[in-house]
């Protein structure tokens, strides 16, 4: 039987947009329900500044909803502390940022901070990054290159939940390919469960999983 | 009657610099800075005389008036973060009261308030100077870096961790240009306390060491506070949820 692993119950976000050099209030999300089961893909879509990004940044606490609740296995995630809930619930951005030093400083960089037991060299093997690159400068990556070392580095703290904020829209469409593929492999590897958010409907076709699109501050199921 | 040439030819400068400076704009703001000074530094003399007669004691209480002024400047130049004052304040008292107190412990100066009142003044009014620039540069970095200070947040990280590169570059940025000053020290420019000991009759290898001295304590000053007020600074920038505040983008 499945298990809920993370539930939204009537979640409401408002954001603060400047409109003219004032800042306008606009109401994003609006009474939102949702149920993820453990081990479930979800892909989310929706036009631009729909909220699929706000969505994302709720459910790990890098912004605060308004009303509503959101439960990771059944618990409130306001009742967790936020460097633990951030942990557990990792997060990969549609920009990928490396920090200051080689791809293994970044590599390691959960790692230092939480301990875990994954070693550097699985880590970038998983994520697809050749061994010779773990000495170079994270800087100097191209940015495919950089979103796979942000992705090892989110699976460095071992969450259980991965959010996924359009992780491919910044490669061509090789690139495209080729992490979109990772990532669907080391879902099923680690029964992850994944909310990936993508504002290309091919793409929601090809990932699989179920598909929601969120429309005037709700998610509706999609069908293509 | 040398203080009345002084003050004749400060006079004649800022109307000359005022005059000249209106094709620029800024004629009004140069005549209103220097009558500033100017007044400003009358009053302090006349202060420091008064001074002269009074228990230590009220010595201290003037440079507490100034790290107080200095400590709002600091944090209106911040943007006036929440709990800024207080934290500018005692930044910037603390950093100059160290560095103030060997100066009298050692000897170097006696303890009085022609010696008081000017050295903690030189202090304090520096450490505000690095303090306000490297806030202001902090909270821009902080702002232009919230991607990345993000990517730390998402993996984890404390507020302190994920603001630690942003910090490093606010206080760096507010030290450039006292390192340059301390390279540069003795051969682009003579500094003032050295200037005025040399002109009142003073040793040159005297005034040069008390130079020194002074012009060292004023860099880990200005360092000191620069480091407490950025340090007791970052929780303004992020809520009680370890989230970067909104008015932070």
């Amino acid at each position: 039987m499945n298990r809920v692993h993370l539930e939204l119950k009537n979640v409401s976000k408002a954001v603060f947009r400047k409109v003219n050099n004032t800042s306008v209030r606009t109401q994003i999300l609006g009474g939102l329900d949702l149920n993820v089961d453990k081990g479930e893909l979800v892909t989310i879509m929706g036009a631009s500044g729909s909220g699929k990004t706000t969505l994302l940044r709720l459910i790990n606490r890098l912004s605060e909803i308004d009303s509503g609740s959101i439960l990771l296995n059944g618990n409130d995630i306001r009742s967790h502390v936020p460097m633990e809930l951030r942990r557990k619930i990792g997060m990969v951005f549609q920009v990928p940022v490396t920090f200051k030093g080689s791809v293994k400083d970044n590599l390691a960089f959960g790692i230092n901070l939480w301990g875990g037991n994954t070693g550097i060299e699985t880590l970038s093997r998983d994520a697809g990054i050749p061994e010779d690159l773990l000495d170079a400068d994270a800087g100097q990556l191209s940015i495919g290159e950089k979103q796979r070392v942000c992705i090892a580095r989110a699976l460095a703290n071992q969450p259980e939940i991965l959010l996924l904020d359009e992780p491919t829209s910044s490669l061509d469409a090789q690139s495209a390919e080729t992490i979109e593929k990772l990532l669907l492999d080391l879902q099923k590897e680690r029964d992850l469960t994944i909310l990936w958010v993508t504002h290309e409907k091919d793409q929601a076709e090809r990932i699989g999983g179920r598909r929601l699109i969120l429309k005037d501050g709700r998610l509706e199921e999609y069908h293509a | 009657m040398l203080e009345v040439l002084a003050l004749a030819l400060t006079v004649f400068l800022v109307i000359l610099s005022a005059a000249y400076a209106r094709r620029f704009g800024i004629g009004k703001e140069i005549l209103l800075a220097g009558t500033r000074a100017l007044v400003q530094i009358l009053i302090l003399a006349s202060i420091i005389l008064i001074l002269f007669d009074k228990p230590l004691f009220w010595s201290l209480l003037v440079l507490a008036v100034m790290a107080a002024i200095a400590g709002h400047t600091t944090y209106s130049r911040s943007g006036k973060l929440e709990r800024g004052l207080p934290v500018a304040i005692v930044s910037i008292a603390a950093a100059s009261l160290v560095l103030l107190i060997p100066f009298f412990l050692m000897g170097i100066f006696p303890l009085e308030a022609r010696y008081i009142v000017p050295t903690g003044s030189i202090l304090i009014g520096n450490a505000m100077n690095v303090s306000s620039l490297a806030i202001d540069r902090y909270k821009g970095e902080i702002k232009n870096r919230r991607s990345e200070v993000e990517a730390y947040l998402a993996l984890g990280a404390k507020p302190e961790l994920a603001a630690a590169v942003c910090l490093k570059q606010g206080i760096l940025s507010a030290l450039i240009p006292s390192i340059d000053n301390m390279k540069n020290l003795g051969i682009v420019w003579i500094p003032g306390v050295m200037t005025g000991m040399l002109l009142g009759g003073a040793d040159p290898m005297e005034a040069a060491s008390i130079q020194i001295a002074i012009f060292t304590s004023i860099f880990v000053a200005g360092m000191i506070a620069s480091s407490l007020m950025l340090h007791y600074s970052t929780d303004s920038f992020f809520t009680k949820a370890a989230q970067l505040r909104e008015e932070m983008d």
